[in-house]
């Protein structure tokens, strides 16, 4: 899509010899706009739940909050998190826009160190693994990558087949987990988590454990959780659902003999649009206001902003 | 929680304690209870939106406390042995008492609270009566009153009943299990019927934590049936309600939190009210076990002949 994107901005741009917009000029535009429309979502999703509770939104092809929600949806990741030492705080991840749901894995099951690297396998020498010990459904995770895979069979007393591939190097330890007994940790503020602590009802427990959202030192943000009961510190059975920011959208060229940049989707470094297609007229709106003041060409500017502002209006 | 197959149910998987399931059924698990009502009641279209779990956790305890107190029929029994010092310590988890026994001959045999003081705390004096400190200011104790130690040596008056006895009805001190009396001169009034009992007598000291008996009991079994609040021992996950009040107990979570949110209708805290109480009035109807077999088997009385 960014290509079409681009194309489309620089055939407005330079109909009447606007100015031409350089490609690294473009990225950091892309990239603005993208994040705005993503951002404009969250909020539309809320107008529109509004809206459905004073029955102002439909339902079927009228819903319009699910649609929202699928884009939303489709930044949705999951990740184990890292450990800070030995305590109870873990990392968050680098790319998150919001933590949605923290999970605890209560049931530790094994854990070992494997013994051979075979794609979708486990292999542990020191283990006996029964379908007792290790029911198929359980969870596998890479202590040192933190990926996970499903266990799908029991090969042998050694030797476990997983859903996808751990990546799990000889020597390098593993965990598994019970797929039952996953406990969702609660968000808490700071202000409150004192008195959760010290509450004879609701002090949080391994059936209701909380978090806290900080880890700021005079250097650096925030952002790492602090789980409570602080007994709960295992190496990797924390687990986020997040919603990760949009990757950065790089539009990769090569330069032909006459300058003229062309688009190469082949590059190791090329990233599309993360929005869907729906948004494509959003974008090119977006970047050519950011270009207009860049080029310091009012009409642009203005073009893009009302058209945006059009969109806007039609979708609130 | 989910449901369990035969083998689950009967064996636990064969897992140790191999009993943990049986009866399981009828109860619903907290972890449940907050679980269904943050899925069922909390949400962008219901009545309660942008609630923490805890809060939810808090009132669904709250009203599990509330049922173990009034409405349940679900009496906890210990049965110790009580000590020369006749002191027997509340139960860790006991809120109040139900009935209190002694087991002798293999009957158990109710006891009566004794309404009387038996039991005070002796503050050190001097010669004239004045109170004593210790360096920090603090009021010396004496380890026991002379109240306790009477009572525990059986030198308290008590009085004796045995119809078969010609001391029947007398004032006397029970020592070692064998009674002396006053050498009687006159008549005897004013028998205290509130108090006359053959067996021991006993009373709670509720902030001690501790049974007091009169001497009788000493080194004899005790049985006692008390009310808790449901809580396990802050074991969440033992943590359960019977199924009947299932229902309650999400409608006095969702009254608990109207009632306390800032800008609900008075109309909506009123409906909640009435769904709790009613939903309350009618599990205790349930759990009250009127049905037709055991009103047969009452009624099945009224023939029975009498010599």
């Amino acid at each position: 899509m960014i290509n079409e994107v681009r194309e489309s901005v620089l055939a407005i741009v330079n109909k009447n010899n606007y100015g031409y917009i350089s490609p690294s000029d473009f990225n950091l535009f892309a990239q603005q706009a993208q994040l705005d429309i993503f951002e404009d979502y969250f909020y539309a999703y809320n107008n529109q739940l509004v809206k459905e509770n004073i029955r102002r939104s439909g339902s079927g092809y009228a819903d319009l909050t699910k649609g929202l929600s699928e884009v939303i949806d489709s930044f949705s990741e999951e990740a184990f998190l890292t450990r800070v030492l030995i305590s109870n705080n873990y990392n968050l991840p680098d790319d998150y826009y919001l933590i949605n749901k923290v999970f605890h894995y209560s049931s530790l099951l094994t854990s070992g160190t494997n013994t051979l690297n075979l794609v979708n396998k486990l292999v542990d020498n020191t283990q006996s693994f029964t379908s007792s010990l290790v029911p198929i459904g359980s969870i596998v995770v890479n202590i040192d990558s933190k990926s996970q895979a499903f266990v799908t069979a029991i090969d042998s007393a050694t030797t476990l087949s997983v859903s996808t591939d751990l990546n799990l190097a000889a020597g390098k330890p593993y965990q598994i987990f019970s797929s039952k007994n996953i406990r969702e940790v609660e968000r808490v503020t700071q202000n409150k988590i004192f008195y959760l602590n010290n509450s004879n009802l609701t002090a949080p427990t391994n059936s209701f454990p909380a978090y806290v959202l900080g880890g700021a030192t005079s250097t650096t943000l925030g952002n790492t959780i602090t789980i409570y009961p602080v007994t709960i510190n295992g190496a990797a059975d924390i687990k986020v659902q997040y919603i990760r920011y949009p990757r950065t959208p790089q539009w990769t060229y090569v330069t032909l003999a006459n300058g003229e940049p062309v688009f190469d989707q082949s590059s190791g470094t090329y990233v599309d649009f993360e929005l869907p297609v729906s948004d494509e007229y959003g974008l090119v709106n977006k970047i050519l206001e950011y270009a207009g003041i860049s080029i310091r060409e009012e009409a642009v500017y203005n073009f893009g902003k009302t058209s945006d502002d059009s969109e806007t209006q039609q979708e609130s | 929680m989910a449901y369990l197959n035969g083998y689950q149910y009967y064996n636990n998987e064969g897992e140790n304690p191999t009993n943990k399931n049986w009866g399981s059924y009828q109860y619903v698990y907290l972890n449940d209870i907050v679980n269904n009502f943050m899925l069922m009641y909390v949400g962008n279209h219901e009545l309660l939106n942008n609630l923490n779990r805890y809060q939810v956790l808090f009132h669904a305890k709250r009203a599990i406390q509330e049922l173990n107190y009034d409405a349940f029929k679900e009496i906890k029994a210990l049965e110790l042995n009580v000590p020369t010092t006749l002191r027997f310590i509340l139960p860790p988890d006991y809120v109040n008492y139900v009935r209190l026994s002694v087991y002798r001959n293999g009957y158990l045999f109710p006891l009566v609270e004794n309404i009387q003081i038996n039991s005070a705390t002796s503050y050190l004096q001097d010669n004239n009566s004045n109170v004593l400190f210790d360096q920090n200011g603090n009021i010396l104790q004496a380890e026991r009153s002379i109240v306790d130690q009477e009572r525990i040596n059986g030198a308290k008056k008590s009085i004796y009943l045995n119809a078969n006895s010609p001391y029947n009805g007398k004032e006397g001190w029970n020592i070692g299990g064998c009674w002396y009396f006053d050498y009687q001169i006159g008549a005897r009034f004013g028998l205290n019927t509130e108090t006359a009992n053959s067996n021991p007598t006993f009373r709670i000291n509720n902030k001690a934590g501790v049974i007091n008996f009169s001497s009788g009991m000493s080194e004899e079994l005790c049985v006692l049936e008390y009310v808790s609040d449901g809580m396990e021992g802050g074991d969440d996950a033992s943590v359960s309600v019977n199924k009947l009040f299932e229902e309650f107990v999400y409608s006095y979570i969702k009254y608990s939190i109207l009632n306390s949110k800032f800008g609900v209708q008075e109309y909506i805290v009123n409906r909640a009210r009435k769904d709790k109480s009613a939903l309350l009035r009618n599990a205790k109807i349930r759990l009250s076990d009127i049905h037709p077999g055991r009103l047969l088997m009452n009624l099945r009385g009224q023939d029975k002949w009498l010599k």
